[in-house]
């Protein structure tokens, strides 16, 4: 070791001697009258947009509130709850979803903690948000999770507020608690752990999968179902086809012709097929492909390989477009100073590239989880497949109750894009994506 | 200074005073397309020819470069300056003749192209920061990923580079929050981290505001003095006759001219330098 620590000899250097105060900007603030008047009021016209405008939105916004509170039993919710979250999942057998969602906020909140223990990226750059998140477990830690969150938070109170014992009220409040308290420990003895960061959601992923699946007496793929099946499609078809539509990306435009053509015609034949017709074949045709003595794979691990081809293809195409718009002078750069192909491309092209492409790349996947809906055409008690049930059932037939159920799903839905969208937008943020 | 440099060379040449020691100290009477190499060679350029599909960028060109020698490569845009110096460490493959630098010959071997790489630094045009690093990464990426030093050793020399073109206090920062001439001096760092034995520089100072031009010029004044074996292509003819051991006349992807600053602004042999000369100055 070396008398003076680097790190320490940039950080005296990075504050220079106190500079000068600077003149402040002009004050932005508006007094709330002189808002109403700038953005609500600047002409007769305008006022008058305001006011009608300004009625249909409070009429809507009443009849909506109306609906919600007052006309609707949501009964049939309350009834068929356990179908939306888990489907057909046996129900002696709900302590398998419970243990495996304790394993996974154990793992993720111990991740969680040991990323953001790391120093924020980009000191000034990455701004406040990063320093919020470096102040993990203090109160303002727990505000920044709370704004972070809030419409997952809002999807659980909904969901908590249909149930009829407080068990999983309880069991949810302690998810979170061992969420936020592995989150703490990983915060606490970083270092160490980073570098295993993926390792620990890689092993808390599959042991959650065995708790689920396997176990004693497990419970097969097949039953999975409801919110549970869509959120385990998508995040399993992030998770497979994010690699592979890199490497496909990086296939189409590499330099072999052979690798090329093979990339190229994957790409353009599989964005060339509807998803509903790969989940088709999955269901009907690879049973064919398989020798008589063989067990084919599950009909979830079918489904799963289809989504994931299919999106392999179109994350191929958003990542090639993230490629283009590095400059060859970055790659000359990397090779100047001695980095090897390999090394310019994961350490200089592919963090620039991936970092533009973020809002197309989550916008797609956006679009995956809503697409898990297609799961119901190769027989998956998915959501919408549980609210047209629901809507069967004798207790609740042929009262115009579609409103209600898909209301409901609905919600469900947007609770998962909508949280996608936030950590997007944060992760933009925090990558500082438009403003370098 | 240039005294100093020459009496520095000879004293480390002295045991291998080879034909090329012979020509140490140059010779403002020798013919111009000798080239006086200061010292023993470490690069050796030999008909180099380089064609971009049908177009011959580069037609023959020998060039033979000393230890420690500056040489300054000037000519009018499209004469293969930048591409000749792009061959030497590989960003171009030359089609024909032969380049060998340091002892290592450039060939389709990847290896040698990375033992080269390795000893040769680049500065570019366009800067070509890595705008997702922090100044001190950009520094540091070259001797942790290629030299393998640790992160404690590489910080520690980036640092010393980045005080050497005088922007330590900007380690932290991205280069999107720097002045061009900011930028260009951590490029400069950058190479220099790899501790290379030669510097090439692509037009360093053509995209910079003027006022931003005479730091960079500053710092690679500094580095020519100390014993950095450098080929700078370049439109600054200041910089040319100043710091300059030895400067090369290129046009039509061919070297025209080659000689001392003395020489080759006071009285160049040929027309087409002439010509150039009056052009720009």
């Amino acid at each position: 070791m070396t008398a003076v620590d680097p790190g320490d000899a940039l950080a005296g250097l990075a504050e220079p001697v106190a500079p000068a105060p600077e003149p402040e900007p002009p004050a932005r603030d508006l007094t709330p009258r002189q808002w109403v008047r700038t953005n609500l009021a600047a002409s007769p016209a305008d006022l008058a947009l305001t006011v009608v405008f300004g009625l249909i939105a409070a009429y809507a916004a009443y009849r909506l509130l109306r609906w919600v509170f007052v006309t609707t039993d949501w009964e049939i919710v309350r009834v068929n709850l356990r179908q939306f979250m888990i489907g057909p999942f046996p129900s002696d057998q709900l302590w398998r979803p419970w243990a495996s969602g304790y394993v996974l906020a154990a793992a993720l909140g111990l991740a969680g903690g040991v990323l953001v223990g790391r120093p924020a990226p980009g000191g000034e750059g990455a701004g406040g948000d990063a320093e919020a998140d470096g102040r993990a477990g203090a109160g303002a830690g727990l505000r920044g999770l709370a704004e972070r969150f809030w419409p997952l938070g809002l999807g659980a109170v909904v969901v908590l507020s249909f149930t009829r014992t407080p068990l999983p009220t309880l069991l949810t409040v302690g998810l979170v608690a061992v969420f936020l308290a592995f989150r703490l420990l990983g915060a606490r003895a970083l270092g160490a752990l980073r570098r295993f960061v993926w390792l620990i959601v890689a092993v808390g992923v599959l042991a959650a999968l065995q708790v689920i699946v396997a176990g004693p007496g497990g419970v097969g793929w097949d039953d999975w179902g409801g919110l549970h099946l869509a959120v385990a499609a998508t995040v399993a078809g992030i998770v497979l086809a994010f690699p592979l539509g890199v490497v496909l990306a990086l296939g189409r435009r590499s330099s072999l012709p052979a690798v090329r053509l093979v990339s190229t015609c994957y790409i353009e034949a599989f964005r060339a097929v509807p998803l509903v017709a790969l989940l088709f074949m999955g269901r009907y045709m690879v049973g064919f492909l398989f020798p008589t003595t063989v067990d084919p794979p599950s009909q979830l691990v079918r489904a799963v390989i289809a989504i994931t081809l299919f999106e392999a293809a179109y994350v191929a195409e958003i990542v090639r477009g993230g490629l283009q718009a590095v400059p060859a002078g970055q790659i000359e750069a990397a090779h100047a100073v001695g980095l090897s192909q390999t090394q310019a491309l994961r350490l200089v092209v592919l963090p620039q590239a991936l970092r533009a492409v973020i809002p197309a790349m989550v916008g797609q996947f956006i679009s995956l989880f809503k697409d898990t809906s297609l799961l119901s055409i190769v027989n998956f008690v998915e959501l919408l497949t549980v609210a047209e049930r629901a809507t069967e059932q004798s207790a609740f037939r042929g009262q115009g109750l579609q409103a209600v159920v898909l209301a409901f799903a609905g919600f469900l839905y947007w609770v998962g894009c909508s949280t996608m969208a936030r950590e997007s937008r944060r992760l933009e943020r925090r990558l500082g994506v438009g403003e370098r | 200074m240039r005294q100093e440099r020459e009496a520095m060379s000879e004293m480390t040449e002295e045991p291998t005073s080879g034909p090329a020691g012979g020509d140490a100290t140059p010779d403002p009477a020798a013919p111009a397309t000798a080239p006086a190499v200061t010292g023993e060679p470490i690069i050796v350029c030999e008909g180099v020819e380089k064609w971009f599909g049908k177009f011959q960028a580069l037609r023959g060109v020998d060039l033979t470069v000393g230890r420690q020698e500056v040489v300054v490569v000037i000519g009018p845009s499209g004469s293969g300056k930048s591409t000749f110096i792009r061959c030497i460490n590989r960003l171009e493959p030359h089609d024909r003749g032969r380049i060998v630098v340091d002892g290592t010959e450039l060939t389709n071997d990847l290896r040698n192209i990375a033992e080269v790489r390795r000893e040769v630094g680049m500065v570019f045009q366009q800067f070509n920061l890595f705008p997702h690093l922090t100044v001190l990464e950009n520094v540091t990426l070259g001797p942790r990923k290629v030299r393998r030093w640790p992160k404690a050793r590489a910080e520690k020399v980036a640092m010393e580079m980045l005080e050497r073109v005088r922007i330590p206090e900007q380690a932290r920062k991205y280069p999107g929050q720097l002045s061009g001439g900011q930028q260009q001096r951590v490029a400069i760092a950058r190479a220099l981290a790899m501790q290379p034995k030669i510097m090439l520089f692509d037009e360093p100072t053509s995209a910079l505001d003027p006022e931003m031009i005479a730091e960079v010029l500053d710092v690679m004044r500094e580095l020519g003095r100390s014993g950095m074996t450098m080929i700078v292509v370049t439109h600054e003819m200041g910089f040319a006759r100043e710091v300059a051991d030895r400067v090369v006349f290129m046009a039509d992807g061919e070297i025209v001219e080659a000689g001392t600053p003395e020489h080759f602004f006071r009285d160049p042999t040929e027309e087409r330098t002439r010509l150039f000369l009056s052009q720009i100055l």
